[in-house]
């Protein structure tokens, strides 16, 4: 029969991998866990199966169409291109001086941490389109032989020119152009741009960046299921790098690929 | 190389939040835009409810029709992401009783393998063998617990707290502990089928 503390305790181990607690219960349960043979038993057996979870239940990402459907449905201005408000002069001064106010109260402190708050679901929307790129919801349109080739592709379907970075100019080893896509990030157009680093898969997202919070200079963005993310803004554009590559390695590959310093 | 800053993991945001940002916001869409920015979290989540893409390809989209559209009511301390998971929830229940189907996923719930049976499952052989488990066979595994055992193990994996997985499934944030191991026990002894049985 279990002990009481031990069904207690037990029920903190979740918190203890995900670093919930605070320090002194994980002190407290990390010395249970030393001395109590079943306890570490049952830890392990948590910990191994979140392994088995995050590393083998399918992460469906949602199609494409719907993704187009529900941008063009729900924000429908936002899936073209931008066009300045027309509103009265006297409406547009009534609500900048609203804005002004709210704004005065809300940039207090708060308003970073929400700021973060975007940049990360944004961010792990990145890393979804390239599961896209991965499961391949995102097909390849078109297959490289260059980036003289996937850049002039681009035209007519994007209202804005992507830069491919070509990786005979960039002096990285091992580094090819898979092709290029026309995918959707949130609810705009996104140039797809699909790379090969060794054996892994690289993705690189552009896509105009106004009206969303998104980095001017470089971000790494926390580990999201073993995927990371570096963004940047450059020209207006939105610049989101993603793989499974080492972070460092990866970010030196942001810089090549024309992130700002 | 470019100088680098980390950004944190994505934390919950209370709708008021969400309101406000986009209040602030230049483009009057920044709330449908960062609702949609949970399009595959969602989609992901609606594919383990209901089994099969086209049901929750029309999930997904209900749930935005009622979200984004009918501006359905949620408590104003809810975060953005649990107000979606919530109504998409409802919708899924909602359709299950509608078509009848609430009482096979009941009599589901009541089959449901006793976590007691997850005692022996902490052997270190025993767990070596769920480590061999294929995609397939924990999407199955997973897919033969009850609609509420799943959304625990499914929104706790998606890093909810447990306000936040009370909130969606509709339950005290103090039981949500207790759930969270009784389902994580049962999908241990499915997943332990699965592994002494082979591919079904």
């Amino acid at each position: 029969m279990m002990a009481a503390s031990c069904e207690a305790l037990r029920l903190s181990i979740l918190d203890l991998h995900a670093g919930r607690l605070d320090a002194a219960a994980e002190s407290s349960l990390r010395a249970h866990l030393a001395t109590c043979e079943e306890c570490a038993r049952a830890e392990k057996a948590e910990r191994v199966l979140t392994e088995v979870l995050q590393r083998g239940l399918p992460r469906h990402a949602a199609p494409r169409a719907l993704l187009q459907r529900l941008a063009e449905r729900h924000a429908p201005a936002a899936s073209r291109p931008a066009r300045r408000p027309r509103l009265p002069l006297r409406t547009l001064a009534a609500a900048a001086a609203l804005l002004a106010v709210a704004g005065a109260a809300l940039l207090a402190g708060e308003r970073l941490g929400r700021r973060e708050g975007l940049v990360a679901g944004l961010a792990a929307e990145a890393v979804n389109d390239h599961l896209r790129v991965l499961q391949g919801v995102h097909p390849i349109e078109v297959e490289s032989g260059g980036s003289h080739q996937v850049k002039p592709w681009f035209e007519g379907r994007l209202d804005f020119a992507p830069s491919v970075p070509d990786p005979a100019t960039l002096g990285v080893p091992d580094l090819a152009l898979r092709g290029g896509a026309v995918g959707w990030f949130v609810d705009r157009r996104a140039a797809v741009l699909a790379y090969r680093l060794r054996l892994h898969q690289v993705s690189l997202l552009v896509f105009r960046a106004d009206g969303l919070a998104w980095p001017d200079a470089p971000r790494a963005t926390a580990s999201a299921r073993g995927f990371h993310a570096v963004l940047w803004r450059r020209g207006g554009l939105g610049h989101a790098l993603v793989s499974d590559v080492d972070p460092a390695e990866l970010a030196r590959l942001a810089g090549r690929f024309g992130a700002p310093e | 190389m470019a100088k680098l800053e980390e950004v944190p993991a994505p934390a919950a945001r209370s709708r008021y939040e969400s309101v406000m940002e986009g209040a602030l916001h230049p483009d009057p869409d920044a709330l449908a835009r960062e609702a949609l920015a949970h399009a595959d979290a969602l989609y992901g989540y609606a594919r383990h409810l209901c089994g099969n893409a086209a049901e929750a390809e029309d999930l997904v989209q209900e749930t935005y029709a009622r979200a984004l559209r009918g501006r359905e009511g949620i408590h104003a301390d809810a975060s953005l992401r649990a107000w979606l998971f919530t109504i998409l929830r409802n919708a899924f229940l909602s359709a299950r009783r509608h078509d009848g189907r609430g009482a096979a996923a009941q009599a589901l719930h009541a089959g449901e393998p006793d976590p007691a049976e997850d005692e022996w499952l902490r052997g270190d052989l025993e767990l070596e063998r769920l480590r061999r488990l294929v995609s397939e066979e924990i999407e199955a595994a997973l897919g033969e617990l009850s609609e509420e055992a799943r959304t625990v193990i499914l929104l706790h994996l998606e890093g909810f707290s447990e306000a936040e997985i009370a909130e969606v499934a509709g339950c005290a944030a103090g039981t949500v502990k207790s759930r969270l191991s009784r389902a994580r026990a049962a999908l241990r002894v499915r997943l332990a089928h699965y592994a002494r049985e082979g591919r079904r």
